[in-house]
């Protein structure tokens, strides 16, 4: 009977390989971002090679694009480091879920893959892990995931800072980074709760404009992600009493 | 000090990743917290959104006259039947720059 003898265990580089195939369609949303960003870092006044840099030290689009536009404005250090943590807080919810497919793996495994494990990663390697069988070797698909986007965005965001400079303002490209995150956030508002926090982070965002230190970053944050928690807990008060 | 900085940036992100993979991690995040974080994407990201569509150059809300609002609202349209941020991203340039060039 063919059905009794067990599938064959993948090797490691059939793992590794199934997380680049995987994880490449997502370069399509990740490039644009990258090329942005490299742009991006140099209007805002950082270096060529700071730019570059945030790319491999961070690895966080999102707060890297905070990181230059503070920055760049001269927000004072705390304030810029404070901003960046609160945006990627969201990486303890994708360790947390991750961990147990990982956690009996040694300290040198467990280092470098907490470093690759940015969202697109975790988004395709989490499908693998929870809907094929655990194999040995299951980690080297999030190696696989995790490298081929580290190396797409260090890629373009060179790239975008090669070109930033050649490119007139005129074709206003830093309106990709809004546009990059509508399409993130857009699909991403199911439920009520979601859009009271999408609502309230957006709004404390406009009126908050004249605060110093843009510190209307954190505090629109900080709102929307209240007003998305107590709507969810009021939601769920309701619906069992 | 913007090295520093950086630096700090990145160690702070790393153990965000890392947390849960260390030896000491708790077996599961509080319920409460895993509700909060996942607010996280949608409040940062909106936050970031809003004043780069509606906020003029000059820091006033930019209503009318502002070719970012209609392009930004094409883009949501573009972003929730697509679901494809290179579709969203192509899209909302064209439509701004048409508007720049057409309207405003």
């Amino acid at each position: 009977m063919s059905s009794s003898t067990p599938p064959p265990i993948p090797t490691r580089s059939q793992e590794f390989w199934a997380g680049v195939r995987q994880e490449l369609p997502l370069q399509l949303g990740v490039a644009p971002f990258g090329l942005v960003f490299g742009v991006l870092g140099i209007a805002s006044g950082l270096t060529p090679l700071q730019t570059i840099l945030l790319s491999s030290i961070v690895f966080g689009g999102a707060s890297q694009v905070v990181f230059a536009q503070l920055w760049g404005a001269g927000v004072p250090a705390p304030f810029v480091g404070a901003s960046v943590s609160v945006i990627n807080l969201r990486h303890a919810l994708y360790s947390a879920s991750i961990a147990p497919y990982l956690r009996s793996l040694p300290l040198v495994w467990r280092i470098p893959l907490a470093y690759l494990l940015t969202d697109e990663a975790y988004a395709v390697t989490i499908h693998r892990l929870r809907n094929e069988p655990p194999s040995p070797h299951q980690h080297y698909h999030l190696v696989g995931t995790g490298m081929t986007l580290w190396v797409c965005w260090q890629i373009t965001t060179i790239t975008g800072v090669m070109f930033g400079a050649t490119i007139p303002q005129s074709w206003s490209l830093g309106f990709a980074i809004p546009l990059t995150f509508i399409a993130i956030v857009a699909p991403a508002i199911r439920r009520r709760a979601d859009l009271a926090a999408c609502l309230t982070a957006g709004i404390i965002a406009a009126l908050g404009q004249p605060l110093p230190w843009k510190s209307w970053i954190i505090l629109a944050a900080i709102g929307g992600i209240a007003a998305g928690y107590l709507t969810h807990r009021h939601g769920i008060r309701e619906a069992t009493s | 000090m913007i090295w520093l900085v950086m630096i700090a940036c990145g160690l702070f992100t790393f153990a965000t990743r890392f947390v849960m993979f260390s030896d000491i991690a708790p077996r599961q995040l509080p319920h409460w917290l895993q509700d909060a974080l996942g607010f996280v994407p949608i409040a940062v990201l909106t936050a970031i959104i809003v004043p780069a569509v509606l906020i003029s150059p000059e820091g006033g809300l930019a209503l009318a006259g502002n070719a970012r609002l209609p392009a930004a609202l094409v883009a949501i349209t573009v972003a929730l039947v697509t679901r494809s941020v290179l579709a969203t991203i192509v899209t909302g340039l064209l439509a701004l720059w048409c508007l720049d060039w057409l309207v405003y």
